[in-house]
């Protein structure tokens, strides 16, 4: 598991941004990645002991491109 | 009478509340998105009505069942709100609180779900919140019962003793503040709207609520629609979303306590960690619809059906039969009641068990949190052609019944995705179509049942996904996909809930016995019995067995070679369940054993697979044509599904067919 | 009058299963809601509001 912190929301469309925001998550965000799926299937990330599963494009938006 | 409206993010408790608190039981689930309408019930012993809202989390909706909230609070204004929070994740679920809270409705906040608070070791001081927020604050844990007494006092109230809760005032920026503030005046000056909704409405449409703005041009609301440029130039709305955040964040830090730190129990890691394992969390979910199926049909399901059936086509029959000659029915009588009328809507019943049984694996899947689960693994899959994993979720209800899985649907954010999703529905096969599998299978697949069983299942879905696939291509659906699942903790089923959640799938089809399904196997009876010279004793010249004769070339390339199922195919149309009632009054027969060896004896294994392929696949029922119609809103929709349904069953059917028949 | 009685009951087997078609036929035109097989208390509230509105 690794630490990310959310950096930008910039790329995402209205409808992501919205949602996303609505989970408490905002650019400062720390957030855990748990797990990632195979073919850059989805991520399950952690923030706030909360569990959410988010595409993988949507991930590294968020986390400025440096994941893994 | 005193109206009280639920309101929370999704997957709170909200439902379970609403079923503890009201003697109406409401549908739950362990997961997003499972009150698609809004629900009333009453509080037992008391004047004071309970309204269910669908889970939002704010009231700027994406989709269109989120949409319902708003319009619900825009339209009426309920006397009180008792707003259930997952109290482990407060600090989102204040941000709809908060929203809530602006309105100005008095407020009960219920920190639900408590125990899951406490177990994660630390706990909120309610007078320090409770304080902050303006309205009074409780605990709760509505599947233990825990907190409900004290909840129901709070709601079973008069009118009159409701205080009128000023509305909740945030700092925001001082641009902002004034916006609002001038937007408000001149709705209570111009438009004589009441001050304290102006307000709300004022932060609402600079916070840029596509509900709130459709209502502000409905009306014309002029102080509003001028300055909408300047609100989003301003980006008012990001300035909004970040005091609202930061509010929260400094309220639950004055409140948060430590406790003791408790054995923290992992449950829900423990269990993700197998079942969203990245390699086998898709095998264990088809092993788990695997283990759905055997225990419907081998293990539980048939043994008990077998039973039924015995009885009711041995003594039932024959008792029916003997008490009709006593009492001095005419033979015409006779044959509608026992050979129609029992052995038809009978032969139906009996499949009660694997229904119910099939019905009860899916409720425990989803008091159990698995479907979210479920929406993750089949994300990647689902991403291939155009969808999202949560599609997968409405087409998995559409297993118990396509009209529901249907509504489920609206749970979808983007429109195009939602149409899609709407269109391939028909093609899971549905709990109305199990009673002729089983037949089927016991007849030429005596010992691969489950296995056959579950092909079909997935053939549905197979092909549901290919129409996907080919519907984004046509539709040329760019806009992106919007997958944010939330991963609930685990529960473990309550035997309560997986029941009503059974019930409540399965009434409707008891319900159908005793009025599609009886009037269909009336109508067949009606066309077996009679022919162009009237009353006949001969099946072979009856209406139903020329009608039936007329097609047969039609459906002679797809291997049907008699005609009885070819006039059951139709009647079908009525409610798929009537398929197996017509075939045992078109063969004459009173058991199933019989009716078993009758379509043994009449189809081949090639066959009989090609003909369950078609009636798997063939024209939706009546109920679920109209249902495309409403939510699609066009009757072009519904005609188009119905016409391309019958295509692809048919040509599917002749390929199995055909290219079987070449190999065998 | 052993006739009377069966074409009754012939009657009333029939006039209900009529009934029942007609009625899947006009629910399936109104769609959503009326398809819905559960008389949920929205839907009572929904039918009396159209009831008061005429």
């Amino acid at each position: 598991m690794k630490h990310f912190m959310i950096k930008q929301f910039n790329g995402l469309d209205y409808a992501t941004t919205q949602r996303l925001h609505s989970l408490g998550l905002q650019v400062g965000s720390e957030i855990l990645a748990v797990r990632f799926y195979p073919f850059h299937g989805p991520v399950i990330i952690q923030a706030d002991h909360q569990r959410i599963g988010i595409r993988y494009q949507v991930f590294q938006q968020l986390t400025g491109g440096d994941a893994s | 009478m005193t109206t009280v409206a639920l309101l929370g993010n999704p997957n709170t408790g909200k439902t379970t509340l609403f079923n503890e608190l009201t003697d109406k039981y409401a549908y739950v689930g362990n997961w997003t998105g499972v009150t698609v309408e809004k629900k009333v019930g009453q509080i037992r012993h008391s004047h004071t009505q309970v309204i269910d809202l669908p889970g939002v989390y704010s009231l700027n909706p994406i989709t269109k069942d989120e949409s319902v909230v708003t319009n619900y609070l825009l339209q009426n204004s309920p006397d009180l709100i008792l707003n259930v929070t997952n109290a482990s994740q407060l600090k989102r679920n204040l941000l709809l609180s908060v929203e809530v809270l602006e309105l100005g409705v008095p407020v009960i906040i219920t920190l639900n779900m408590i125990d899951d608070l406490k177990r994660s070791g630390h706990f909120y001081d309610l007078k320090t919140l409770s304080d902050k927020l303006g309205c009074p604050v409780r605990t709760s844990n509505a599947r233990n019962k825990e907190g409900l007494t004290q909840l129901k006092a709070d709601l079973v109230c008069d009118q009159s003793e409701i205080q009128p809760d000023s509305p909740l005032k945030l700092a925001y920026p001082m641009m902002v503040k004034q916006a609002i503030r001038q937007a408000a005046e001149s709705l209570t000056n111009d438009y004589k709207i009441d001050n304290k909704f102006a307000h709300w409405l004022a932060i609402q449409y600079i916070n840029n609520n596509k509900v709130v703005r459709k209502y502000a041009l409905k009306h014309q609301l002029k102080p509003l629609l001028s300055q909408k440029a300047y609100y989003d130039a301003q980006k008012f709305a990001d300035q909004i979303f970040e005091t609202r955040l930061s509010f929260i964040e400094a309220t639950l830090s004055a409140a948060t306590e430590q406790l003791q730190s408790t054995k923290h129990v992992a449950l829900t890691s423990k269990i993700d960690k197998v079942v969203t394992h990245p390699i086998f969390g898709l095998p264990i979910f088809v092993g788990i619809f695997y283990l759905m199926f055997k225990l419907s049909f081998d293990w539980v399901g048939t043994p008990i059906s077998t039973q039924l059936d015995k009885l009711l086509s041995g003594p039932i029959s024959h008792w029916a039969n003997q008490f009709l000659t006593q009492v001095g029915a005419l033979p015409m009588l006779r044959s509608l009641i026992v050979n129609g009328l029992i052995a038809g809507v009978g032969g139906v019943l009996v499949f009660i068990p694997q229904i119910f049984v099939l019905f009860a694996c899916i409720s425990i899947l989803e008091d159990s949190g698995y479907m979210a689960r479920a929406a993750l693994v089949t994300d990647r899959i689902m991403e291939m052609i155009g969808l999202n994993g949560k599609a997968f979720i409405p087409l998995i209800i559409g297993f118990g019944c396509n009209v529901t899985g249907i509504m489920a649907a609206r749970t979808i954010e983007q429109p195009k995705e939602r149409l899609i999703t709407t269109l391939i529905s028909p093609f899971m096969s549905c709990s109305a179509r199990l009673p002729i599998y089983s037949l089927f299978v016991a007849a030429l697949f005596p010992r691969h049942q489950a296995l056959i069983v579950l092909s079909l299942y997935f053939l549905g879905i197979v092909v549901a996904l290919l129409m996907a696939k080919f519907y984004h291509v046509m539709f040329k659906a760019k806009e992106h996909s919007v997958f944010i699942v939330e991963l609930p903790q685990y529960h473990i089923p309550r035997l309560d809930i997986v029941w009503h959640g059974t019930w409540d799938k399965g009434k409707g089809f008891i319900k159908k016995a005793g009025t599609i399904i009886f009037a269909g196997t009336v109508l067949i009876w009606l066309l077996s019995n009679f022919g162009t010279r009237g009353y006949v004793t001969q099946i072979d010249q009856s209406f139903a067995a020329n009608l039936g004769k007329v097609l047969l070339p039609v459906f002679k390339p797809i291997g049907i070679s008699t005609w009885q199922p070819i006039s059951a195919l139709l009647t079908g149309v009525l409610a798929k369940e009537v398929i197996s009632s017509s075939m045992m009054v078109l063969f004459h027969t009173s058991n199933q054993g019989a009716l078993i060896a009758m379509i043994g004896g009449s189809f081949t294994a090639l066959s009989a697979y090609a003909l369950l392929v078609f009636i798997l696949l063939y024209i939706p029922c009546f109920a679920t044509i109209g249902t495309i119609k409403s939510e699609t809103g066009s009757a072009k929709w519904a005609a188009y599904s119905v016409v391309s349904s019958l295509f692809i069953s048919y040509s599917l059917a002749f390929l199995i067919f055909q290219i079987g028949s070449l190999l065998t | 009058m052993g006739l009377l009685v069966n074409i009754i009951i012939f009657a009333a087997i029939f006039g209900f299963a009529g009934y029942q078609i007609f009625r899947a036929v006009k629910r399936s035109k109104q769609g959503k809601c009326a398809a819905c097989d559960y008389d949920c208390e929205a839907k009572k509230l929904l039918n009396q509001s159209k009831k008061r509105s005429l």
